[in-house]
């Protein structure tokens, strides 16, 4: 028997959609993901509980008026300049400016503007000073961190970036145009993705969730017990999700579904981020390759839920005090590159995960990239069950509506 | 489950012919020159010669050096007289030998 997530066409009514959902079998106990959760132990473990997450606000509130200094800047121009291309310090000034021999003007980044020359415009040191410490002072809606608001860099380090800016006169030295952000060219992903001697990640597809789907749970069934045709019955379905769950109040993404909906009918015990959830979850997408991706962000919950996606899509997080929209958006740094990444916009950025990452050897699914966003913007990741992912899951999604799934992907 | 083993051969083949053969195994061909979050180097542990024989005679073998990728990839062709199996072997650092056979029925 092939259960209700199948029959939801798109065009259903809300109503109709939510009367069907309610007689799929979900395990309603409980959290889909360790609690109590723990980041990754191959990721930085570093804590940034002071800070905004998704789901709490704790940063420091912004200044209104600029710091006013007491004396004249004195800071070392050489120390500066190893701090502006410091990594360890979020990035730091050349991830987002061109700043010409600092870091050997290597691979610098072009969302904020080439400060290469800005020791020619005689500014004066209290304005420089603020503009690096906090510069929300002077411009309400800069995508630019609060270095010292924030505490990524002390005042006196402050003291010696001004420093290092005032020295600045002439274009940087580029080596080689690809270090010139704005000669680089965007990176283009030309492997054939569902070839399995390419992408390690079709593995799931042609073994591991075949294998699942037909293994046996304590409750003495398999997933193909109800689901013998899967290549049939989930043509669609992974392209309509994610979806409202009234029984659970949050949007419920594949994954999460996988995890319930398993543990009620098989006994299987497959939580979010497990190898057996990934693998199913690459081969549900899979299934739908090639539909329309179309959400439904219509209906009167999940317009609730994709305005609080919508919402936290735009709320500032973490240390650096960055929303999603601030690099994933035309307007911010889409298209634009932070060193040597390319920033993708939010249309696309979606519809081929999970994904194999040749960089960790590993599938990632939508909720460990969105944890991931959040640890190298340094703000606490949320358990990838957290409601708040399903809203921006929501929220991501509806923005390549009208694309086709392609799953699982390869990106480096 | 590990990751079992992927080969392309033809199925079938005319004698004589050069066939083309791809094989790739799941591995993390650790180099032994990385180093971990404290500061300690992470052993080695590559696959270090890979075989492929055929009917028992061997066909093409290679060593692999640790500047090699994670998931080796290699690609070679053979010259097929007769019908017959190949068996595929990688050799692992820790002594650990991976195989696989895969047949061609040659006309």
């Amino acid at each position: 028997m092939l259960l209700a997530p199948v029959a939801l066409g798109l065009g259903v009514s809300a109503s109709h959609v939510t009367a069907q959902i309610a007689a799929v079998p979900l395990a309603l106990d409980g959290d889909a993901s360790a609690r109590p959760w723990r980041r990754y132990p191959e990721w930085p473990q570093r804590d940034s509980a002071n800070f905004n997450t998704l789901a709490t606000m704790a940063s420091p509130p912004a200044p209104t008026e600029p710091r006013k200094l007491t004396r004249p800047i004195t800071g070392d121009p050489a120390l500066g300049a190893k701090l502006a291309a410091d990594r360890t310090r979020g990035g730091s000034c050349l991830a987002c400016h061109v700043m010409g021999p600092a870091g050997g003007a290597d691979l610098p980044g072009n969302v904020g503007p080439d400060l290469s020359e800005i020791g020619n415009a005689n500014n004066d040191d209290e304005m420089l000073y603020n503009f690096v410490y906090d510069a929300r002072v002077y411009v309400s809606d800069t995508l630019m961190p609060p270095w010292g608001t924030h505490g990524i860099f002390s005042e006196e380090e402050i003291g010696h970036i001004v420093a290092f800016l005032k020295t600045l006169k002439a274009p940087a030295p580029f080596k080689t145009e690809l270090d010139d952000p704005e000669k680089r060219p965007p990176p283009v992903e030309k492997r054939d993705n569902l070839d399995s001697m390419l992408n390690p990640a079709m593995w799931a597809v042609d073994d591991k969730a075949p294998a699942l789907w037909t293994t046996t749970g304590p409750a003495g069934s398999a997933c193909a017990t109800c689901h013998q045709q899967p290549a049939q019955a989930f043509k669609t379905w992974a392209a309509t999700m994610p979806r409202w769950e009234p029984r659970l109040a949050k949007m419920l993404g594949v994954e999460e579904f996988v995890t319930r909906h398993a543990k009620a009918t098989t006994g299987h015990v497959w939580p979010i981020e497990s190898q057996e959830n990934i693998a199913l979850a690459v081969y549900l997408r899979f299934l739908a390759n090639g539909s329309t991706i179309a959400v439904d962000a219509e209906s009167a919950p999940a317009k609730a839920a994709y305005a609080r996606g919508e919402a936290l899509a735009h709320r500032k997080v973490g240390q650096l005090n960055f929303a999603c929209v601030d690099c994933h958006t035309p307007e911010g740094g889409a298209g634009k590159w932070i060193r040597g990444q390319w920033l993708a916009q939010l249309r696309g950025a979606l519809d081929h995960f999970p994904t194999w990452r040749t960089s960790q050897q590993a599938i990632w699914d939508a909720r460990k990239r969105f944890q991931w966003c959040q640890v190298a913007i340094w703000a606490n990741e949320l358990p990838p069950d957290a409601k708040e992912y399903g809203d921006l899951e929501l929220y991501l999604i509806a923005q390549s509506n009208g694309l086709k799934l392609n799953v699982p992907g390869i990106r480096h | 489950m590990p990751d079992k083993p992927r080969i392309k051969v033809p199925k079938e083949a005319k004698k004589g012919e050069v066939i083309e053969i791809k094989t790739l195994l799941a591995h993390p061909m650790e180099s032994g020159l990385r180093k971990d979050e404290a500061g300690a180097l992470v052993p080695r542990k590559i696959i270090n010669r890979f075989t492929c024989e055929f009917n028992g005679t061997l066909a093409f073998a290679c060593d692999l050096e640790p500047a090699i990728a994670a998931n080796p990839y290699l690609q070679f062709t053979v010259r097929v007289a007769q019908s017959g199996t190949f068996r595929f072997t990688w050799i692992d650092d820790d002594g650990t030998a991976i195989t696989a056979d895969e047949s061609i029925t040659v006309t």
